[in-house]
């Protein structure tokens, strides 16, 4: 394997939970109801993976468990934020802080370990090795040897972007967030479609979390998501609403954080390489508003005069 | 425009207006409710965990509050926190969601700590003016350079906030693990600042210092700006509306960056604290979660300065308690964090929690009235 192989490689191992947690929070994008809760729920999926590996010793359990745990906490993050009139960005911004203060309480209190938790009994999920994809040069690496929730992103994205083109469901998401008034008179049902757009997030940020706890390592450690849930925001708020402009960004930002990590610190201090997916974004976010004129980029914000 | 309007939008809410519990009874249950929650999730964790839950959490509270050492170190640890919390909400107030305070308390502390080590020894009240006046011009520099980003160029304050953030604190971790690092400790830190950029200690044998006075005179501006100087009106009216703003002449443009710049100077003050009340030094995770927990509260106190300090106030108290509990029974002091958050989350569910129910309520009294939904 050359060096840009096993950069590519490592670049796509990187754009993976990125790439889960935007496509995640994409239909939440649509419903208008941006969920900025994406680092904390993949804290709690990376937290959940390794705790449910570690209880049923097999990885494929693990992923199960969180994608269910995920879904069933999306059902509670939307019958908020619909029945009880929550503001989603007060909500997100409380989750983020409740995952990381929650998974340290829980660490401490199940593992009694502080900062890191490994164990022998925490699978991995395994690697898929394509046979003879893996002797394309260059592309060999890239398509083979990952983990099978970097193959059901890929399909997912496929998934998504033939949806958002044909299925009434997505016009249902879209339309509880544009006009909702719409929907409820041609007879969709307006919380559904905003609560089924949050346990789909839920469910995928918590798949997310499993590939960098499981997939990447094989433990955990306090705050492992380190921002990446931020990075995922920015790429849902760049994308535009399209499912392949999506990957594309993910991708870009999987290779700019591999860059980072393969950067010699003779070369760049280490702490810029660290810097360089959110100069990446921040750069983006600078450019994009500039050159647009409308205000899409803008998130939604609660009013707090209540 | 933004989700919680339309989410209160559906016809049955509206047209039975806010939902009224009529008593003051009610009222008080309303403001208490996410209280009264988190204190029965405390117990119930701490009842988990196999103690006592009642008197573990007396001990706790008594850890935190019990004597005057102990209020004059709750009170100690809460100073930077209040002062961050206030400048978060000066930005709401103004509609810009500043999110960026850990990062400018990052560089706030990391400028106070330089001018601190590096220049002096001084007069004492002029070091420390200079500490502080290093620290407000960091904070406000980069918030009000966001500012200007987003009243000129569009950009959203919430996203390049939240971003700078993570380009900050790795800023203040490359200077303190490279060019200020100090060659005597082994991991990222500065040289220890001069004595004469220390506040006083005015509680004998306790850490509280005069940076209670500064503290207690920035939360007094703090009110009279948001809330009763002239550019703090204009502030929440941009905030409000900015279309009215404009068009009744107000320069938006200008209200946001000098909102923005305000925020960033008081969030930069609180990370000076840090240095200059109690550590003595930047050192690369010295304000962990500060920021974090600084945005919450100005969401929970709705970004009103004096909401702001009540809850800070209560805050600290959790806080200090949940150490005092770790102390006596090992139960992990991150439950002040988990409790805070849970706080938040239901006093933002509580109206329509309460709109809820007392539709149901309605519904049960008179089962044909209510039908609109």
């Amino acid at each position: 394997m050359t060096a840009v192989e096993a950069f590519l490689a490592s670049g796509v191992r990187f754009s993976t939970p990125i790439l889960l947690a935007a496509l995640g929070c994409l239909p939440t994008r649509w419903t208008r109801d941006l969920n900025v809760g994406l680092e904390g729920a993949m804290l709690f999926g990376a937290f959940s993976g390794v705790v449910t590996g570690y209880h049923f010793g097999s990885a494929a359990a693990a992923v199960l468990a969180t994608a269910v745990i995920g879904a069933a906490a999306g059902l509670g993050f939307g019958a908020l934020i619909t029945r009880l009139r929550a503001s989603a960005f007060v909500v997100g911004t409380a989750l983020n802080v409740l995952a990381a203060g929650a998974t340290v309480y829980l660490l401490r209190s199940w593992f009694g370990v502080k900062g890191a938790f490994s164990s022998p009994q925490i699978p991995a999920l395994p690697t898929l090795e394509l046979g003879f994809l893996a002797r394309i040069p260059l592309l060999g690496p890239v398509l083979s040897g990952q983990t099978p929730l970097t193959y059901a992103s890929w399909l997912l994205v496929g998934f998504v972007a033939w949806a958002s083109r044909h299925s009434v469901l997505v016009r249902h998401l879209k339309a509880s967030g544009e006009h909702p008034e719409a929907l409820r008179v041609a007879g969709g049902n307006v919380t559904r479609a905003r609560i089924l757009a949050q346990v789909w997030c839920f469910a995928l940020c918590g798949l997310a979390g499993v590939q960098l706890s499981l997939g990447q390592l094989t433990l955990f450690t306090e705050g492992m998501t380190s921002g990446l849930g931020f990075v995922a925001l920015a790429v849902v708020i760049f994308c535009r609403g399209s499912a392949l402009l999506l990957t594309g960004m993910s991708a870009a930002f999987g290779l700019t954080s591999a860059l980072s990590v393969r950067l010699d610190s003779s070369v760049l201090p280490s702490q810029f390489a660290q810097m360089l997916p959110y100069l990446v974004a921040f750069v983006g976010l600078v450019v994009l508003s500039r050159r647009s004129r409308a205000p899409e980029t803008r998130m939604l914000t609660p009013t707090l005069e209540d | 425009m933004t989700g919680t309007d339309r989410a209160a939008a559906p016809p049955t809410e509206d047209s039975a207006g806010r939902p009224k519990l009529p008593t003051l009874i009610g009222a008080a249950c309303r403001s208490c409710f996410a209280v009264v929650l988190a204190v029965v999730l405390a117990l119930v964790l701490i009842r988990l965990r196999g103690f006592a839950p009642v008197p573990t959490m007396l001990a706790g509270l008594s850890y935190a509050v019990g004597d005057l050492p102990s209020v004059a170190r709750t009170l100690a640890w809460g100073l930077p926190l209040l002062v961050a919390a206030l400048g978060v909400a000066q930005g709401f107030r103004g509609g810009m969601f500043n999110i960026g305070a850990e990062g400018q308390v990052y560089l706030g502390a990391l400028a106070a700590a330089v001018v601190g080590a590096y220049v002096g020894p001084l007069l004492s009240g002029l070091h420390l003016l200079l500490c502080l006046a290093a620290a407000a011009l960091a904070g406000g520099a980069i918030a009000g350079g966001l500012g200007w980003l987003r009243a000129h160029w569009g950009v959203d304050e919430v996203l390049s906030t939240l971003l700078s953030n993570y380009l900050l604190i790795l800023l203040c971790a490359y200077l303190a693990n490279g060019p200020l690092r100090d060659p005597t400790r082994q991991s990222g830190s500065t040289r220890t600042v001069h004595d004469t950029a220390m506040f006083p200690v005015i509680l004998p044998r306790t850490e509280l210092t005069a940076g209670l006075f500064l503290v207690v005179g920035l939360a007094g501006f703090a009110w009279w700006l948001s809330e009763r100087s002239v550019a703090g009106y204009r502030w929440r009216m941009t905030g409000a509306s900015p279309g009215f703003a404009a068009a009744v002449g107000f320069d938006v443009a200008r209200g946001r960056i000098a909102c923005m710049a305000v925020s960033g100077a008081l969030c930069g003050l609180g990370g000076a604290l840090l240095v200059m009340t109690s550590q003595g030094r930047f050192w690369t995770e010295i304000g962990t979660g500060i920021g974090w927990d600084a945005v919450l509260l100005a969401l929970v106190g709705r970004a009103r300065p004096v909401g702001v300090i009540l809850w800070a106030a209560g805050y600290c108290v959790m806080r200090a308690s949940a150490r005092g509990v770790e102390q006596a029974t090992g139960i992990p002091a991150e439950l002040s964090s988990v409790l805070i958050a849970v706080i938040i989350i239901a006093a933002a569910a509580r109206n329509g929690m309460f709109a809820l129910a007392t539709d149901r309520l309605r519904r049960w009294g008179a089962p044909l009235a209510g039908s609109g939904r």
